[in-house]
Order: structure tokens, then sequence, then C-alpha cells
């Protein structure tokens, strides 16, 4: 059962991080592949009228973590007290800088909102980035399983962390790098004109540049967490999250070769989902590990909720995710297609 | 008073107080608005009057823009609930994270994927998607209301839990926690009270329209729907479900009903001081009207009937700001009863075909839109002051629910962090929304460019 919502939990995490992530790496490109006001509210239009729709994944997934893992909702979220207002910040200015920069048609007005629109983007990209590292690496954790943390302390990996290190920053630029590939990605499927070509030239850099940045943190994450690949091997869900993987990153690249822009998309989405799965595979069944002292760690098994409580949730969550996938669909129909230059065939702005 | 500072319980409940206020101001114009929308977009498809259709248009951009704020402001909400509240997530996360995570996936996720659609699909969509839309919206703004009612009613009514073996709170009957008694009263309180802003603002848009001399024929729509339903709505606000909402708080927080009606000494014959300075030092009502027996019928139903003064429990059960509390909860009853006068005399008017030649009636109904922005925010606070020092009522205190990890130099930054930002983001919000306004609402939607869109026209 609470392996069955560990699962859960970290599923909805996972979409809302491939939902968004299109958004954030539009956002980072914003411009660079667009370079006149025109050309701007296209990207902004590709965008436009689901984003709110991305983000309040993130709400189902925050108010499901409260409910079946509160003891972990809670010192997470107080230990990156700073940080997670951070990212409330940047969510919030992010949301507001998509939706007045179109309401005043002025040049002036609207650089404004693309600045913050860029910056705010960029910032969610790297801060989402390193609470992944966070998460893999741990926080120092104490024996009441509490923790407070600094922004950086001597960036090293062990003992009293801070949130940046090494580590944690280099998972960072991947995590931006990755999801500015994908926003690429959808920018090339969405768009037509100019700014379909720059997205797809940089779509191609990008994904080549994940490379060596992801080999780079895979020899890292083993140099901070000896354990994990022992203990990843033991887990069907690791193997699953790799053949996701594979199969993902046939499908862009051939998508990306061949020009098939859906297909490209669709393999850009799985690979972050299947290299997310790996990851949360990897790390099961501790939540927050603590490099303090590995006895301090939270796994899921302590943090959980109980039984009978489990349960009254697993009532509601599937009717929940089967309505989602009905709008899911509903939305993918209807706002399928190519946005114009001149105006976006949406009816947005 | 330096101690005050010095407790971060004190900050933590300034910024989930300041977050949270701010927060309502949006849900509950766009939750009062949704049903206009509906109304609008239903006689249109049963009319083919082109003049709902454009009420509509206008309406839903001064939806989404509301709906843009709400979102945004919300989602700190939930995460303040684990930043600044994790010992109260710890204790009682098994049981309101449930409802925090069903608004989420049965309320936003419909909103959130059908909004762009009410705003900007009225083409794409037809009249009769369009209008589906819209129901889709106004349903999800409403279960959102009520699955946050039922976290709310658990904090002041706890039902259906039991407690664990590792102390914290788990769901014992989910139905139970469901269909709490206070969940529904409440709800249909705070939604009527969400409905008479929604039509306060109808109607002050209609009396700026008609005092202008703009758009005529939208104006009269405005005031026309904004005042007869903005009566209906402010009477069913006060009764029943006002009447029914302080029936509750007399039976489960007795404490709470003293407190907010200042009564220091209980007794049979109990009166309702409809003006009065609570003297907290000297407990007494200061300089009182009072109206004998009126709280013993209105509370438990008879003008004999025992009510407890505050007294009669022990200090350290009384809510902490009791001169707030009181205020809140008098200047809300006052409010509420000048919108239902208000509004009586509006759709009188109207009745009367009078209403847009009155120009006092108008400028009045113009200004008074903030009034029950006002008055629901002193609901609120009536309803959480009160439940004081309690955060689950009877069960768990406010002092022991904050996050202890978080010190309160942190705890000030992002209060301050958050004034910050808020205020930019109001005056950007009251920027834009002005300027709707002073657009009005346009003859058709004007197309640029493109021809595939042309042809649909």
């Amino acid at each position: 059962m609470i392996a069955t919502w560990y699962a859960v939990v970290s599923f909805m995490l996972i979409i809302y991080v491939v939902l968004d992530g299109r958004n954030f790496g539009a956002g980072m490109l914003h411009w660079f592949v667009a370079k006149t006001p025109e050309e701007r509210r296209q990207v902004i239009a590709a965008i436009g009228p689901l984003w709110s729709w991305h983000e309040v994944w993130l709400v189902g997934f925050g108010g499901t973590l409260v409910a079946i893992f509160p003891r972990l909702m809670a010192s997470a979220f107080a230990g990156y007290y700073l940080a997670l207002f951070l990212i409330l910040w940047c969510l919030i200015l992010r949301g507001v800088a998509i939706e007045v920069g179109g309401h005043i048609n002025d040049r002036l007005w609207q650089t404004y909102w693309d600045f913050i629109f860029v910056f705010s983007n960029f910032l969610l990209a790297i801060l989402f980035g390193a609470a992944a590292g966070n998460v893999t690496r741990g926080v120092p954790l104490d024996a009441q399983g509490n923790f407070s943390m600094a922004f950086f302390t001597d960036f090293g990996v062990r003992g009293h962390v801070g949130l940046l290190d090494w580590y944690t920053l280099s998972i960072a630029i991947f995590a931006a790098v990755m999801l500015a590939a994908h926003g690429a990605t959808y920018l090339t499927l969405k768009t037509e004109g100019p700014v379909h070509g720059r997205s797809e030239r940089l779509a191609k850099y990008l994904w080549i540049g994940c490379v060596p940045l992801l080999l780079l943190i895979l020899v890292e994450s083993r140099i901070v967490r000896p354990d994990l690949p022992g203990r990843a091997w033991t887990n069907p869900f690791w193997w699953l999250g790799l053949v996701v993987i594979v199969a993902s990153t046939i499908t862009l690249i051939s998508g990306l070769t061949t020009r098939r822009e859906l297909r490209a998309f669709v393999g850009s989405n799985f690979l972050i989902f299947g290299l997310l799965i790996t990851g949360a595979a990897a790390i099961f069944p501790v939540m927050l590990q603590s490099t303090l002292a590995p006895e301090n760690s939270l796994t899921a098994y302590a943090v959980a909720s109980s039984e009978s409580t489990l349960r009254v949730a697993m009532l509601w969550w599937p009717i929940g995710l089967a309505l989602a996938v009905f709008y899911f669909v509903w939305i993918s129909r209807r706002y399928a297609g190519k946005i114009s230059l001149q105006r976006d065939t949406q009816g947005f702005y | 008073m330096n101690s005050v500072f010095n407790d971060p319980g004190f900050w933590h409940r300034l910024q989930f107080g300041f977050t949270i206020v701010y927060h309502y101001l949006f849900p509950q114009l766009t939750m009062g608005l949704a049903w206009f929308l509906v109304y609008w977009k239903w006689r249109a498809l049963r009319t083919g009057d082109e003049k709902y259709n454009q009420a509509v248009r206008f309406w839903a951009k001064i939806f989404g823009l509301n709906f843009a704020v709400g979102v945004v402001t919300g989602i700190p909400m939930e995460f303040q609930f684990g930043t600044n509240w994790s010992d109260f997530s710890k204790y009682a996360g098994g049981v309101i994270g449930q409802t925090l995570a069903m608004e989420g996936m049965f309320a936003f996720f419909l909103e959130s994927a059908f909004v762009g659609a009410l705003i900007w699909g009225e083409k794409r969509l037809g009249p009769r998607g369009h209008f589906a839309a819209a129901i889709a919206v106004a349903l999800g703004s409403w279960i959102s209301g009520y699955f946050i009612l039922v976290t709310n009613a658990f904090m002041q009514h706890p039902v259906g839990y039991q407690i664990e073996a590792n102390g914290s709170l788990g769901i014992s009957s989910f139905s139970a926690y469901l269909l709490n008694p206070w969940a529904f009263v409440q709800f249909a309180h705070n939604q009527l009270a969400a409905v008479v802003t929604g039509s306060f603002v109808v109607a002050a848009i209609g009396a700026f329209y008609a005092l202008r001399g703009l758009h005529p024929v939208q104006a009269r729509l405005y005031l026309r729907a904004g005042t007869l339903v903005g009566l209906i709505a402010s009477l069913l606000v006060a009764f029943p479900t006002g009447d029914q909402q302080a029936k509750m708080v007399g039976n489960h927080q007795p404490i709470t009903l003293s407190a907010m009606e200042g009564k220091f000494e209980g007794g049979k014959m109990a009166s309702v001081a409809l003006i009065g300075q609570p003297n907290v030092e000297a407990q007494r009502l200061d300089n009182p009207i009072e109206v004998p027996g009126a709280l013993s019928f209105l509370a438990y139903g008879h003008f004999g009937s025992f009510v407890h003064g505050l007294n009669d429990f022990p200090k350290d059960q009384w809510p902490d700001n009791l001169e707030l509390l009181y205020y809140s909860f008098h200047i809300m009853i006052t409010l509420g009863t000048l919108f239902i006068v208000l509004m009586g005399l509006a759709t009188l008017l109207n009745w009367r075909g009078k209403l847009e030649s009155s120009r006092l009636l108008l400028w009045i109904l113009m200004l008074a839109f903030p009034f029950p922005y006002i008055a629901n925010t002193l609901g609120w606070m009536t309803a959480e002051l009160g439940r004081q020092p309690w955060l689950i009522y009877g069960l768990f205190h406010t002092r022991d629910g904050y996050s202890k990890v978080v010190s309160n130099g942190d705890a000030i930054f992002t209060l301050i962090g958050f004034t910050g930002l808020y205020f930019v983001i109001g005056l950007l919000f009251l920027g834009l929304t002005g300027r709707e306004i002073a657009k009005g609402p346009e003859e058709r939607t004007t197309v640029v460019g493109d021809p595939r869109e042309a042809v649909l026209v």
C-alpha cells in the first residue's frame, strides 16, 4: 500500500514536471527563439491558455503529499523554507507575466514582462533541478526528522550541507538544459515561421548538450550516493524507467532527424518521464536522506499516514485521475495545431 | 508588546492570515460571477439575443483576470501548510490533506482545463460548447469551495477522525468527514456571500455605465441582474444561512459565541448588543444598546434559553483577540443588513422603472462594491479568530501548529516579500481591470489578420 502510494505521489510530481517543464523550457528560450514582438506573442500563445492547467498538477501533488506522507511534507517544506518561497514567488511572477503582458499593446510594457517571464522560468528550472539534487544527496536531518538549511555552506556534499553545492548545481544545470530542450521541442511542434526554425535548431543542440551532462551527473550521483545502484537494480520500476528511457530516446532521435515534430515531442515527454521514474525508483524507500546519520533518514514507511487513511484516499484518487485523463484528451484535441505568426488560431490574445 | 513580536507563532499567523485574506478577494468574485456567466450564456442560447453574448464576453475577461490572480495567490496557501504549519500538517495531514488533494483533482483540474475555453473559445466551441465551458468553470469553482470548507469545518468542528498509534490524526469515517454538518452550513453561507460580492460588482459596473451614459443596453442588463440577485443573495446570507451558522457556533463553540457578542456574564434572556465596546480589562461591554432576550432566541430558539458568558469558562480558553473578533462580527452583521436595504431599494426602483434615472442610488451602487469584500473578510475573521486558541477546535492548539525549525527572521522576511509582491499584483490587477471596464463590452470580438478566423465570424 505504501509503495503504491509512493508511486502515485511520484507520478503526480513527474507529470507536473513533464507538463510544466515545456513552459519552463519555452520560457527560458523565449528571447532566443523570438525576436520581434509578434514572435514573442506567438511563444506566449503557445503556452497561454494551458499554463494554469499544468500548474494545478503541482497543487494536486502538494495536497496528495500532505494526505499520504504528512511527516515528509512537514519536514521537507519547513526545512526548505526560503527555497520553497523563492519557487512560489517565481511561479507567481511567471503567471503574472503571461497574463498581464498581452493586455497592453505597448512595446516597452511587453519587453518588461518578457524579461520577468524569461527570468522566472530560468530560476524555476534551476530551483526545481537543485531540489531534485537535494532529494538525492540528502539534507541534514536530525534525530527528530527535522532540518533547516542555508542556501550554501562549503559546497560539499557531506554533513551540514547547503541547498547548493557542486552536486546539486550540476543537477540544476542539467535540469535547465533538458527542460530547455523539452521546451524547444514543444515550440517546434506548436509554431510556424521563424520561431519554428530557430526552435528546431536549438532543440537539436540542446538535446546533444544533455548527453555529456547526463553522464556527468550519473558519475557524480555514484560518488554522492554509492548505496543507490545496488538498491536500484532490485527495483522493477527502475528497469521500467530504463525501458522508457531507451524507447523514448529512439523516438526522440527519429522524430528530430526525420522532422516528425509530434513524434519528437512525445519522445521528449517520455524521456523526462523515464529519467524521473528511474530516479524515484532508485531512492525508494528513502524519501529524504540524512547527510548527518543514515538512521535519521525518512523512509516512505516511516512518514506515511495510517493504513485506514491510505485506504480512504484510494477511494477518490483513481476517480480524480480518470477525470484528469478525460480533460487531458479534451484539451489535446481542442488545442491541437500550430500557432501562426499573425494571430494564433486558438483565439488566444 | 515585545513578546508578541518575539513569538514566531504571531508571524506565522500573520503571514497565513494576510495571504489567505488577499487570496480570497479573487475567488469570491469568480465564484459569484461564474453563475452570472452561466445564466447569460443560457439566455443567449434560448433567445439568440446578442446582448447576452456580449455580456458574457465582457465579464469573461474580468473573470479571467480574477482567476489568474486567484491561481497564483492560491498555490502559496497549500504550500504554507508545510512551510509554516508543519507541526499541524504532521498532526492532521492525513485528514485535511485528503480534501486539499481532492480540491486539486476534482475542482482545479476541471476549472483550469476549461477556463481558457470560456475566455477565448467562443468561436471555436460554438454556443453550446461555450455554455458547457461556463458550467464546467462554475462547477469547478464551487466544488473547490466545498472542499476548502470541509477542511475548515474540520478545524472548527472535528468529526470522522481517529487518533492513530503515533498520536497523529487519521480518518475513521470518510463520509462523516466529508458531510460535516458544519461544512454544509458554512458552505451555504459562504457561497451566498460570494454571490453577494459578484452581484454588487455587476451592479456597480452597470451603475458606472449608466451614470456615464455608456453601453445603455448592457448597463440595464447588469443593473437588473445585479440588484435582483444581490437582494436575494443578501437575504439568504442573513437568513437562513447566517442564522444557522450562528446556531452552529452556539452549539459547538459556546465560548466563541459569548466572545462574538462581547458577553461576559451568562444568563437567561441574553441580549444582543447592537453597539457597544467590549472592555476586556473591566470585563464588560461599554456603552451598549441592547435588545433583551434576542441572543437567547437567535442562538437557542427561546427567549428564556441560557446563554453562557465568557466568565463561565477558564480564561485560557477565550479567543485571544476578543476585541477584533467582536468588531469583525458586528461590522459584518451591520454591513449585511445594509446590503439588504440597499439592494431592496434598488430592486424596488428598478421594478418601478426608475432605477436608471435615480442618480443618487446609481452613485451608491457604484461605490458600494468594496463592502461585500469587507463583509466576506470580516466573516472569515470571525470564524478564524473565534476558533482560537485552537487550531483544531478542542484538539490541537494554534501555538503547537507552526513550524518550529523556521526562524522568526525567515517568517518575517517572507511576510515582507509577500506584502511587496501582492502590492504590485494588486496595482496590476486594478489597472488592467480598470482598462477592461473603460474599454467596455465590445460589439463583437475584433479579428485581426488571420483569414481562417475571418471565415468563422
